[in-house]
């Protein structure tokens, strides 16, 4: 079996060490690029450090929202990350005069919390049997709080949305490749297109 | 204002956090005289603390020496590629190019120490170029005689600033968390100051790590009990005494909810 090749886009907003190794740990190749070239990957991974104004603008600089729509009609696994998740959405608290990519409706909201940023494990709730009671790592002072796409939520002053899918797209809050075992399984779910929803 | 997040729910679950000490590329411990004894490989150590079910590593002193720094930086890729829990370095940061250095090389987070309060700019900076989660500001806090006094320098020099105040100020400028380790309770086994470490958790609104005086497993759950968001402990998990999935085994048979 040839060896997946995984995209790791640059959103030029933080250190992608740990989530290339991450995925590397799971016997895959990970490439980062800063702009969209002509190699086909298996699956793409747009990461999740950073302001939601500065990936936006880092994002829109090239010619990925494109390329990632294309991927996303093709049924490619696209995995986003944190803030790589709340890009698809509308906007942000955090950043309110910059558009999101839009693929879905609403917006990253302060979490109602007094301390912040929320830093640390949580466990999720999800009707999707491999999702559900996995313990992952949070480190994030804004989130979804509903979507019709959620498949798993999480709570911290009030619940919000640790993970949503919508078709080959898989979003989450959380950082999975700091979450030990249980996020290398997710990871590996993801990128493989094997989140199965049991209801 | 006073902030009880106890009236809020939340999934968070208390955090236990190893702290390893790292000269010249080992881990080492101090021994009552002043000596440094070899524990073992950084990595693996971390790999195996990863395993017991820890679920943070702090890696100190890692970065003190200049003369070391491409091998310091070296041996903090090599731990970012095998760890796959957050991990923070500290110890010896001085500047901004040495916290980027670090947090390139694959650190999840800084921890800042004097350097936050020679130049208390620095955790402003490194909160808007990396954001606060990678901020961790140290306090060495030091109870004499009632009063509360913080220090630099590994412990030996005071500052002449509001203990209280200053823990206001980390997090006014970014700090993403609080590590407040207690000096007159380092060492001593007597567990942390719960009740320092309560204060501090409801005066600042980012979370507090206890560190200091922690022997045993019972120590974990006052702490955590009295609002202490993580616990950091080195001694009684080097020594072999205890393992992180004891001590968590033990919170769990008394109601906490920790990762397992």
């Amino acid at each position: 079996m040839n060896m997946k090749k995984i995209l790791i886009i640059d959103t030029k907003a933080g250190n992608l060490f740990s989530l290339k190794a991450a995925i590397e740990r799971l016997g895959f190749s990970a490439t980062i690029l800063q702009k969209p070239n002509n190699e086909i990957f298996d699956a793409i991974v747009i990461p999740g450090q950073g302001r939601f104004g500065t990936v936006m603008k880092n994002i829109r600089a090239t010619n990925w929202p494109d390329y990632l729509k294309k991927a996303h009609q093709q049924s490619k696994p696209l995995l986003g990350i944190c803030v790589g998740m709340q890009i698809f959405f509308e906007g942000s608290e955090e950043d309110p005069e910059v558009t999101g990519l839009s693929w879905f409706k609403g917006k990253a909201e302060a979490l109602n919390f007094p301390k912040k940023p929320m830093v640390g494990w949580a466990k999720l709730t999800s009707k999707i049997n491999s999702w559900s009671n996995a313990i992952v790592y949070f480190v994030n002072s804004y989130a979804i709080k509903q979507s019709e796409f959620s498949i798993a939520s999480t709570t911290y002053g009030e619940s919000f949305c640790a993970a949503i899918k919508q078709g080959s797209f898989v979003g989450v809050q959380f950082h999975p490749e700091k979450s030990s075992q249980a996020g290398s399984l997710l990871i590996l779910q993801v990128l493989t297109a094997r989140v199965g929803e049991s209801q | 204002m006073k902030i009880d997040s106890t009236l809020l729910t939340s999934s968070l679950m208390p955090r236990i956090i190893v702290c390893l000490d790292v000269d010249k590329g080992r881990v080492v411990k101090g021994t009552n005289f002043k000596q440094l004894r070899d524990m073992g490989d950084p990595v693996e150590l971390a790999l195996a603390y990863e395993q017991q079910g820890a679920d943070e590593l702090v890696f100190l002193d890692i970065s003190a020496s200049n003369e070391n720094r491409p091998t310091a930086l070296k041996l903090v890729t090599d731990i970012a590629t095998h760890l796959s829990i957050p991990f923070t370095v500290g110890g010896g940061l001085k500047k901004l190019d040495d916290v980027k250095a670090f947090l390139d090389a694959g650190a999840d987070k800084v921890a800042l120490n004097t350097t936050a309060v020679l130049q208390p700019d620095i955790i402003n900076q490194t909160a808007i170029a990396y954001g606060s989660q990678c901020v961790v500001v140290a306090i060495d806090v030091n109870k004499t005689d009632e009063d509360l006094k913080f220090y630099i320098n590994g412990g030996r020099k005071v500052v002449e600033k509001d203990f209280n105040q200053w823990t206001k100020e980390v997090a006014e400028r970014g700090a993403g968390e609080i590590l407040l380790t207690a000096m007159h309770k380092d060492g001593t086994g007597s567990g942390f100051d719960c009740e320092l470490t309560k204060k501090i958790s409801e005066q600042v609104p980012v979370q507090v790590i206890a560190s200091g005086g922690a022997k045993n497993e019972q120590h974990f759950l006052d702490a955590f009990n009295q609002g202490a968001d993580a616990c950091l402990a080195a001694g009684m998990f080097h020594s072999g005494d205890y393992t992180v999935g004891r001590v968590k085994n033990y919170l769990i048979n008394h109601g906490l909810k920790v990762r397992s």
